[in-house]
């Protein structure tokens, strides 16, 4: 069978990345595996899950990143959001008493900077703006559930937080032009 | 570009007047951010240069080239955005950094591509299809298609066809225009459309690209009109127009046989083009008394069966439905479903001896019933899983697509049918092919479209055994059918 070729020559780029993953997917899973063996077999506290969290963002940030929406608006707000939630691990089973002041820091900085990300690029990560609209809100959230249950000395960063996010939202209303209703819509919708 | 000066420098007063008050009507018609409006503004020069080049005057040119084409696409921000259809739900969520759910569409024309026409036919014809011009984008609970405006472009063609399109990037496009020799293909990312809602944009695009080249076109109804306002109904998810039946089904099923060819590390590895005049094809189906689409399914599963050296197990062959026969829509997103056409090994004999069963079971799965089930098993489906958050479902999808893939299927069979077209793009066309993209573990994808009275039976290979197409093509020449065959080298690191 002759075969006329219509096709020009080319040489094929290696899917390389794929190949990374492939290779590392492994140790991490087994690591994934015999930690939580490990520390039930050793006792103690629940080390384990933070060595799986740790590994998840690992894997989710550097190793297996998002095919779709990967910009520095979502990449950073994903950084912020699983940093929070590890602290939050690390202060529930290891080291307890401190993270609702470290994790309000964290997001409020993080929110900061995720406003100069946005700002500084308005017209291209206008298109990225969910992510961002779901750290304002989950801060928002937060905030006043944390300043309803929680009145200790240290719950000052909840409140910094909440009043950074509550600005930010108002701003980007504002440069938006009431398009945000629009826009959470489209991130919360379920059709 | 300096090129373009130095011809408005030879241009007379009256000329240079009027490309003048032409770039004018250009800027209110392109408000997009300056990078933008500039790429657009040199395709423009291009062009304009290109007519020049071939002895076209300059009012003829800004003719063809009129900015009434460019309509409101350039000059109003995103508005639009789209919930995928429920076919098109499982695509982002399954796809990986080495997968991806492409398909490809060609035309192939009399004469090599013109790139400077060809990215003019891509300018104005894309406002045409709202649902093309978008964006894939994520949200909480399932991802969308969000409106971007911006300069799509095209593209020479130097890669292994149906390559991944990176639509991680802000306001990536889901598709792309390549063009190499005489031949214009477009690679779609599944999440936009299927195999018919792609086939009008080629068609499209095409004749944009024709009548810009001063091909006359009649009024007809067999291609969407670029300037005409999109129909509502081209935009929706025609899955929900489907009546809900009383039993679902669909989606399981045994294990079917591979092939026994090393699966390549680039896929695919191998394009194959069976090119057929349709009526010998039609006359050889008709001598087994079946469809060409039964004939060409008998043909695989012997031309399977001899690629495997294995003794027991059923060869499967997915065959794609096209649901607008059932519920007549205009939709250009997907609105497909499948079935399973399913022989033991020791069965597959001869074309004889099973096209009957073929034929049988093609007529029972994908009947109107059949398909009505799958469609509302999806539905089901999407509807049980709508408030879980994508964060959760993605992981689950990937790891779930993983183990079971295409395991189920041998193979594919999509048909397009004839494609209709008006005489005087007709007359331009020499034959049109259809590409299916990669697979995980099907060594093979075959696709048929016809036009002309062409019938292009392609095969994107994912192994280097080249047994399957050698056994078909062996087949074909058996009932004395012509066959051209055209196709890509073997395609190695």
């Amino acid at each position: 069978m002759k075969i006329k070729i219509t096709y020009p020559e080319v040489a094929p780029e290696k899917v390389k990345h794929q190949k990374l993953i492939n290779f590392i997917k492994w140790p991490l899973l087994s690591a994934v595996i015999i930690c939580p063996i490990l520390n039930i077999v050793t006792g103690g506290k629940a080390w384990s899950l933070v060595v799986i969290m740790a590994i998840y963002m690992l894997w989710d940030l550097v190793i297996s990143r998002d095919l779709v929406e990967y910009n520095r608006i979502s990449q950073f707000v994903k950084l912020i959001t699983l940093t929070g939630l590890l602290l939050t691990i690390i202060d529930i089973f290891l080291v307890p008493g401190w993270a609702i002041e470290a994790v309000s820091i964290l997001i409020f900085s993080g929110l900061i900077v995720t406003a100069i990300l946005f700002f500084t690029d308005l017209e291209r990560q206008k298109q990225n703006i969910f992510p961002f609209l779901f750290l304002i809100l989950l801060s928002i959230f937060s905030s006043i559930i944390g300043l309803s249950f929680y009145h200790q000395e240290d719950n000052w960063g909840l409140a910094v937080m909440g009043s950074i996010a509550l600005i930010l939202l108002i701003a980007i209303n504002f440069v938006l032009k009431d398009n945000i209703i629009n826009e959470l819509k489209k991130g919360f919708h379920t059709m | 570009m300096e090129e373009f000066n130095n011809y408005i420098n030879i241009l007379n007063e009256e000329e240079q007047t009027l490309l003048k008050d032409f770039f004018a009507s250009f800027s209110e018609h392109c408000l997009l951010n300056k990078e933008i409006k500039q790429a657009l503004k040199t395709d423009f020069e291009k062009a304009i240069l290109y007519y020049h080049k071939k002895g076209i005057d300059l009012q003829t040119a800004l003719l063809y080239l009129d900015i009434k084409n460019l309509g409101g696409f350039y000059a109003r921000p995103p508005v639009l955005w789209f919930p995928l259809d429920d076919a098109a739900k499982i695509y982002p969520l399954s796809m990986a950094h080495d997968r991806m759910a492409i398909f490809r569409l060609s035309a192939y024309l009399k004469n090599n591509i013109v790139p400077e026409i060809l990215q003019m036919a891509l300018n104005f014809s894309i406002k045409r299809f709202p649902t093309f011009a978008t964006t894939l984008k994520k949200g909480f609970f399932w991802h969308y298609l969000d409106t971007t405006k911006r300069r799509f472009s095209v593209e020479e063609e130097n890669d292994v066809p149906s390559q991944l399109i990176k639509v991680s990037v802000s306001g990536s496009q889901s598709f792309r225009v390549k063009y190499y020799k005489n031949r214009i293909s477009i690679e779609f990312f599944h999440v936009l459309t299927d195999g018919a809602g792609g086939m009008e944009f080629l068609k499209s695009l095409t004749a944009e690209y024709l009548k810009l080249l001063g091909t006359n076109m009649s009024q007809n109804n067999l291609i969407l009109d670029i300037n005409e306002e999109p129909a509502k109904e081209e935009y929706e998810n025609a899955f929900k127009n489907v009546p809900n039946s009383a039993e679902a089904s669909g989606f399981v099923d045994k294990m079917a046989l591979q092939m026994d060819g090393k699966l390549s590390k680039i896929k695919p590895c191998k394009i194959i083009h069976f090119k057929m005049n349709s009526n010998d094809l039609k006359r050889t189906s008709k001598k087994y008394q079946a469809t060409i689409t039964s004939y060409l399914l008998a043909l695989m599963f012997i031309a399977g069966k001899s690629a495997t050296d294995k003794l027991t197990g059923e060869i499967s062959i997915q065959v794609p439905v096209n649901m607008r026969k059932y519920y007549p829509s205009k939709t250009l997103r997907n609105f497909s479903m499948y079935c399973g056409i399913r022989l033991s090994i020791d069965e597959i004999t001869k074309v004889e001896n099973i096209i009957g069963e073929i034929t049988k079971q093609l007529n029972d799965k994908a009947s109107k019933e059949e398909m009505s089930k799958m469609v509302t098993q999806t539905k089901k489906l999407t509807n049980m899983l709508k408030y879980v958050p994508l964060s959760i479902k993605a992981p689950i999808a990937k790891i779930v697509y993983g183990f079971l893939g295409d395991k189920i299927f041998s193979n594919t069979l999509s048909n397009l049918g004839v494609i209709n077209l008006p005489k005087e793009i007709a007359g331009e066309i020499e034959s049109m092919d259809f590409i299916l993209g990669t697979a995980i573990t099907n060594r093979a994808g075959c696709s048929v479209v016809t036009v002309n009275n062409i019938t292009t039976f392609s095969i994107s290979k994912m192994t280097a055994d080249p047994t399957f197409e050698e056994k078909i093509y062996e087949l074909l020449k058996q009932e004395k059918i012509d066959v051209v065959v055209e196709g890509s080298a073997l395609y190695e690191n």
